[in-house]
């Protein structure tokens, strides 16, 4: 089952969830909605992201793959132009850095869509809050018999109501 | 590399003449441009005579020069097409392949001799000229470029013709139509490999100089011509 | 001082922003019309030019190049309005650049399409211009990729795919908001545009990181493109053209006129869309310094590129220079320099001088000047090349002036219909962050 607590403010938000944690609740768990992005101290809610390393990697698979590639097609066909070499990366250069850089852009853009969980809904029945302009809303995944606590948890540090929704 | 095709030009006995030309024309089935199209100098010469003068009106001296493309070894124009259109054949001839050719224009631009041509319009004669097509050259469609070819077919032709007799490939076998018909025999062609040819003889004389040869393009276009 | 826009009420925000998306005035008709017809001529005049031949452009030889390339130069210029300067505020967390950043990025993404348009409009056989995407012929031969137009293809394809995806990003937000309340069909776009965004703090964190990487790259990829625009002259042997100082002369060159084609842009929705109290004097008084920093580097960058010319005094490279300074392309040139230094100078170097109005009078000129300069470059050298027996003028035909009007209403075709469907100020960016300070 879910609990959905709604916040007016950030500091009570930050509360409930160290409450919560210390009550046992995973941050995997939790999921905060706004309309805008909520920036909440470091160590409360962390989202760690491999997006730098992925783009990083997309980049050297990209660049290093078109390299290659250009390197077999220059060499499966060997045509002479202006007296240059078959290959040579001077000449490739520019084409490693683009596709290097369509790398990076590509793997970015897949894992924000992977990250952001908007391709891989986690559980699809999971209610999502309307989220109104300004209210800061938290959404727990418990067990039932965890609920009371939980709920205790979040009044304590603020919140202005509480649901108790079922999967959708 | 069997064959290294080159030419030697004669400074000193060209006349400015034209022959050779005329002569291109009908070898390679240039298309012939209305007067208004060459008013605006889309002519299509495959090569072409550039006059420079000497001195002032009336003690003038005209010094020709037929241009055309110099078949560069290290040619600026093949690298920059996308296509492969013009690249550098076995027997280093800079050869133009018309129907890889998309019109790109970047060629044109990066020729330092400026002997590039291209088709503005699809190619008209005007009668009875479109009677007279030479069956061994194609003729170009609209928006592709164009060049000296150095007769590739010519070439060709004489390989062939050895080949079926069973013989080498002599020196002045094969002669471009621009060769052939100098009145003036001013323009030699053949096989720069081979030491004895006439116009290897003549790219070894202390006249000859290679056009904008600073540029390091390695032209293989000979101009002889008096060292003042 | 009137209230500052971060602390009107976001209700207000919201509607102020979303307002301009529903309903379609008499007059917003009429220019989108009168553009599409002019977009329509253009396109008429590009079909006789493919029915006809290239003949009917004002090239010949030795000028093979002129308004086409002018033009795709030109565009692929103003590209960077939007990316090259919304990600330099992103990285550097400039708070004036919230309601500049969509408007600059919308404008990259059109002017990079236009942009690209222009390599194919002058192929000599344009239809077949997917001759040149990697892809091998029948006989197993792929597109030579040591020429440098392959470099601008990878170059483009890049940049606009990260400029699409830049200006998504931000954007997904907002379609999620636009699709609660609207018509049914908007609803639909603005779902399906959403991908189910729903504000939870993964995404939200997501976004942010997708958006600061997409910066870094997208700053990287700009400075690539106009950098290989600009090897596509230096790489070849013609004179003035084949010039190390082209790369970053053509990057200054590129973000000058971005910058003016942004605020060319930001007068008109502010002026269109009563956006007074979200675009204000600060905004522009910014990015005027900004194109007046910019002015002053493209005088620099002219300065060397024709000075060295003209103290070396190589034959070839002097005739280009004097056919540009001196000869028939001298009024382009010092037209150029009068647009795009002398006027932006006075008019913005002068703080009392310096208003909205003449900011946008000096961008007019810069952008007037920016496109002179690339004619000046392309086609001089062009008309004098090494054999001086070969060379000639060049004079365009209506054929090219009605493609370039064309691109021109088309640009603001594109950038119309795209306010009409999105919000050109990133409305959740907006918000009011009251708790902001205390981090």
């Amino acid at each position: 089952m879910y609990l959905i607590g709604e916040f007016r403010e950030k500091k009570a938000v930050a509360e409930a969830i160290r409450a919560l944690r210390a009550g046992g609740v995973t941050p995997a768990e939790m999921d905060l909605f706004s309309e805008e992005p909520i920036k909440l101290p470091r160590g409360v809610l962390d989202r760690p992201s491999r997006m730098s390393l992925a783009s990083v990697l997309g980049a050297i698979a990209f660049g290093s793959l078109a390299t290659a590639f250009i390197y077999w097609v220059q060499h499966n066909y060997r045509l002479v132009t202006g007296g240059m070499p078959i290959f040579s990366f001077w000449a490739t250069g520019v084409i490693t850095f683009e596709m290097t850089m369509l790398g990076a852009i590509a793997a970015t853009f897949a894992w924000f869509l992977w990250e952001s969980g908007l391709v891989r809904k986690r559980d699809r029945g999971a209610p999502v809050p309307e989220a109104d302009p300004g209210s800061i809303r938290l959404r727990v995944r418990c067990r039932v018999d965890d609920a009371p606590q939980a709920i205790e948890s979040m009044r304590r540090a603020g919140a202005v109501e509480i649901e108790r929704r079922n999967h959708d | 590399m069997e064959h290294r095709w080159g030419m030697a030009i004669d400074l000193d006995r060209c006349t400015g003449c034209e022959a050779c030309v005329v002569a291109c024309h009908a070898e390679n089935n240039l298309p012939v441009s209305s007067p208004e199209q060459a008013g605006k100098g889309r002519t299509d010469h495959w090569i072409r005579i550039d006059r420079y003068y000497e001195g002032e009106f009336p003690d003038v001296k005209v010094k020709y020069m037929p241009v055309l493309c110099q078949h560069c070894d290290d040619a600026p124009c093949e690298p920059v097409c996308p296509v492969y259109a013009t690249y550098h054949n076995g027997e280093g001839l800079n050869v133009q392949v018309y129907n890889r050719c998309v019109g790109t224009f970047y060629c044109a631009n990066n020729c330092p001799y400026t002997v590039r041509y291209f088709n503005w319009f699809a190619p008209e004669w005007p009668e009875p000229l479109h009677l007279q097509h030479n069956p061994d050259v194609s003729v170009r469609v609209a928006g592709v470029m164009e060049k000296c070819t150095f007769c590739i077919h010519r070439i060709k032709r004489s390989k062939q013709d050895a080949a079926r007799d069973g013989r080498a490939l002599a020196d002045g076998d094969v002669q471009p139509a621009c060769v052939q018909s100098c009145p003036a025999e001013a323009m030699v062609f053949g096989d720069l490999n081979d030491p004895q040819s006439k116009v290897s003889r003549a790219a070894g004389s202390g006249r000859a100089t290679r056009l904008l040869e600073e540029l390091g393009t390695k032209p293989k276009v000979f101009y002889l011509q008096k060292v003042k | 001082m009137a209230a500052a826009p971060e602390l009107l009420p976001y209700k207000q925000i919201r509607e102020d922003l979303f307002r301009p998306l529903s309903g379609v005035s008499r007059r917003y008709v009429l220019a989108t019309c009168l553009a599409f017809i002019v977009g329509a001529a253009g396109l008429a005049a590009w079909v006789y030019q493919l029915r006809r031949g290239m003949g009917v452009t004002g090239l010949q030889r030795p000028v093979f190049w002129g308004f086409y390339i002018v033009d795709f130069v030109f565009w692929i210029g103003i590209s960077h309005a939007g990316t090259l300067i919304s990600a330099i505020l992103r990285l550097t967390d400039a708070a004036w650049r919230k309601p500049v950043t969509r408007a600059a990025e919308a404008i990259t993404v059109f002017a990079l399409m236009i942009g690209a348009m222009f390599p194919v409009i002058h192929l000599g056989r344009a239809w077949l211009f997917y001759w040149l995407l990697p892809y091998p012929n029948s006989r197993l031969l792929w597109p030579n990729f040591r020429s440098p137009l392959l470099w601008d293809l990878t170059a483009i394809v890049t940049y606009l795919t990260g400029s699409v995806i830049y200006l998504y990003l931000p954007l997904i937000p907002d379609m999620a908001q636009l699709a609660e309340h609207n018509t049914p069909w908007r609803r639909k776009l603005y779902r399906a545009l959403a991908l189910g965004w729903t504000g939870s703090d993964r995404e939200w964190h997501a976004l942010e990181r997708a958006m600061k990487l997409m910066a870094c790259i997208i700053l990287a990829v700009a400075i690539s493109v106009h950098t290989v625009v600009a090897w596509d002259f230096a790489m070849s042997i013609a004179p003035m053209w084949h010039s190390t100082i082209f790369g970053p002369y053509f990057v200054t060159g590129a973000i000058f006129s971005g910058i003016a084609a942004l605020l060319v842009a930001l007068t008109a929705l502010r002026k269109v869309l009563h956006l007074e109290s979200y675009l204000k004097w600060h905004h522009f008084n910014n990015l005027a310094k900004l194109l007046l920093l910019m002015s002053l580097l493209w005088l620099y960058f002219t300065l060397a590129e024709n000075l060295t010319v003209w103290y070396g005094n190589e034959p070839r490279e002097m005739a280009v220079f004097g056919a540009r300074t001196r000869a028939q392309y001298a009024p382009y040139f010092w037209t150029m320099v009068a647009l795009n230094f002398v006027i932006p100078f006075v008019l913005l170097g002068i703080r009392r001088l310096r208003t909205i109005a003449t900011a946008t009078i000096a961008a007019v000129c810069v952008l007037a000047g920016m496109w002179l300069e690339r004619f000046v470059i392309v086609v001089p050298t062009l008309a004098n090349p090494r054999l001086a027996a070969a060379s000639r003028g060049y004079a365009p035909t209506w054929v090219e002036i009605a493609i370039t009007a064309a691109t021109f209403a088309a640009m603001a075709m594109l950038y119309m219909i795209f306010s009409k469907l999105f919000p050109i100020i990133a409305v959740w960016e907006f918000k009011p962050h009251p708790e902001e300070d205390e981090d």
